[in-house]
């Protein structure tokens, strides 16, 4: 079944360079990306039926709240996320990475220099597998905001970064979810990137109604969208 | 049916986890055996637009294998590395093949702190006809082709910006 990439509507994705962001103008290309023709390699990915990525990345970690006195401190929280092409069907096998800081803003790397505690419980990535209705489920904590260093006063919403892979190399989607009713997400320089509203409500999680959860655990629900759709004959 | 929107590209971010990075450059191993091919390094410099080495941005690969299949089980054409605090990459693969209507190849993948979407670029063995050498302007090409440092040493450096900038793709 072969995919087909079609091109994105620009609202939906930074432009680049963004003025409450300086590290890209540093970083992203003073030059206009080009344009190419697909072949079939870039539309070819690590074929999902036969493992994909993960014959060489192993899965980690579907639980990062941890249990008992072993607790990671923060409001239980269950991520369901779910990966769809552009068509809004299940990626099943997909790949996908998960990180975030623990409930004071802080991350287990050695670059953060962010003067929050560390929390000896909790170690923030997961990576897992879509079953076939596409879904990840990840018990873990909900992350806390934090200041970028050196930005003016720019802080951070509460956030999970995503990583996923699709079916084609031009499916790869890395991303950050956010929480809804979030003051911080109104003037954060990264989702508002997005200028398109509906696009960028997109990136915000919904809260599903109390008591769905186990343990009685918040449960937010997401859904991540990947390049592409199916070249079957009746859609051609 | 009604298409969905791609959910936009945010960037990775100063602080993807190390071990996410790690032990994923090899490509001629796989599942612990060694994977058919002439076995190959690949390696380079990433700098941003002051000139300054990155550290800790994230390369991923895409390549045929030998026989210029993207699709042969006994090879994964996929890898991942970091670049060191002195902006260096080291990736250890085959030689690709050259896929039907192109040239040898391998696809470049880039997500970093600061980027806001992936960076897509591709490295060539050689000058020659080829679909997507072809899109990129005449005095740009030598920027996409390595640098043969010796036996089966390939050197591919990447400029984010300015100077002599690499040239990127938009898809």
């Amino acid at each position: 079944m072969a995919t087909v990439i079609e091109r994105r509507d620009p609202l939906t994705q930074s432009k680049g360079v963004e003025a409450g962001y300086a590290m890209t103008a540093l970083r992203w290309p003073a030059q206009a990306l080009l344009l190419r023709p697909l072949t079939a390699a870039e539309l070819a990915g690590p074929p999902l039926s036969g493992g994909g990525v993960l014959r060489r990345l192993a899965p980690v970690r579907g639980d990062l709240a941890g249990h008992g006195e072993k607790r990671a401190i923060g409001q239980l929280i269950h991520l369901r996320a779910r990966v769809v092409d552009e068509d809004g069907a299940p990626v099943r096998g997909a790949a996908v990475e998960i990180w975030h800081c623990n409930a004071a803003g802080k991350y287990i790397h050695p670059n953060d220099s962010h003067d929050a505690p560390a929390d000896p419980n909790f170690y923030g990535a997961a990576r897992m597998v879509a079953d076939d209705d596409g879904m990840v489920e990840l018990r873990t904590i909900k992350p806390g905001a934090y200041p970028v260093p050196d930005s003016g006063g720019w802080w951070r919403p509460p956030h999970v970064h995503f990583s996923v892979w699709g079916r084609a190399w031009l499916s790869r989607l890395v991303t950050q979810m956010f929480f809804p009713g979030e003051p911080l997400n109104e003037r954060d320089a990264i989702l508002n990137a997005v200028r398109e509203p509906q696009a960028r409500a997109q990136c915000i999680a919904r809260l599903a109604p109390a008591g769905q959860g186990p343990e009685n655990a918040l449960v937010y629900e997401y859904q991540l969208v990947v390049r592409g759709r199916n070249a079957s004959p009746e859609l051609r | 049916m009604k298409r969905l929107v791609p959910t936009a590209e945010m960037t990775l971010g100063p602080f993807f986890p190390r071990e996410f990075a790690q032990d994923a450059a090899d490509l001629t191993r796989l599942e612990g055996r060694a994977v058919p091919g002439e076995p190959i390094e690949i390696s380079g410099r990433v700098v941003q637009g002051d000139g300054a080495p990155v550290d800790n941005l994230v390369l991923e690969i895409w390549q045929a294998g030998p026989d210029g299949r993207h699709d042969n089980p006994a090879f994964l054409g996929w890898g991942r590395a970091a670049t060191d605090a002195g902006g260096v990459y080291r990736f250890r693969t085959v030689l690709p093949g050259a896929p039907k209507g192109r040239l040898a190849h391998v696809s470049f993948c880039l997500l970093y702190s600061g980027l806001m979407r992936q960076l897509q670029t591709v490295m060539f063995f050689e000058r020659g006809a080829d679909p997507v050498l072809d899109a990129v302007p005449e005095k740009l090409r030598d920027r996409l082709i390595a640098r043969k440092t010796g036996a089966g040493s390939y050197r591919f450096d990447i400029r984010l910006r300015g100077g002599d900038e690499t040239p990127f793709f938009d898809d």
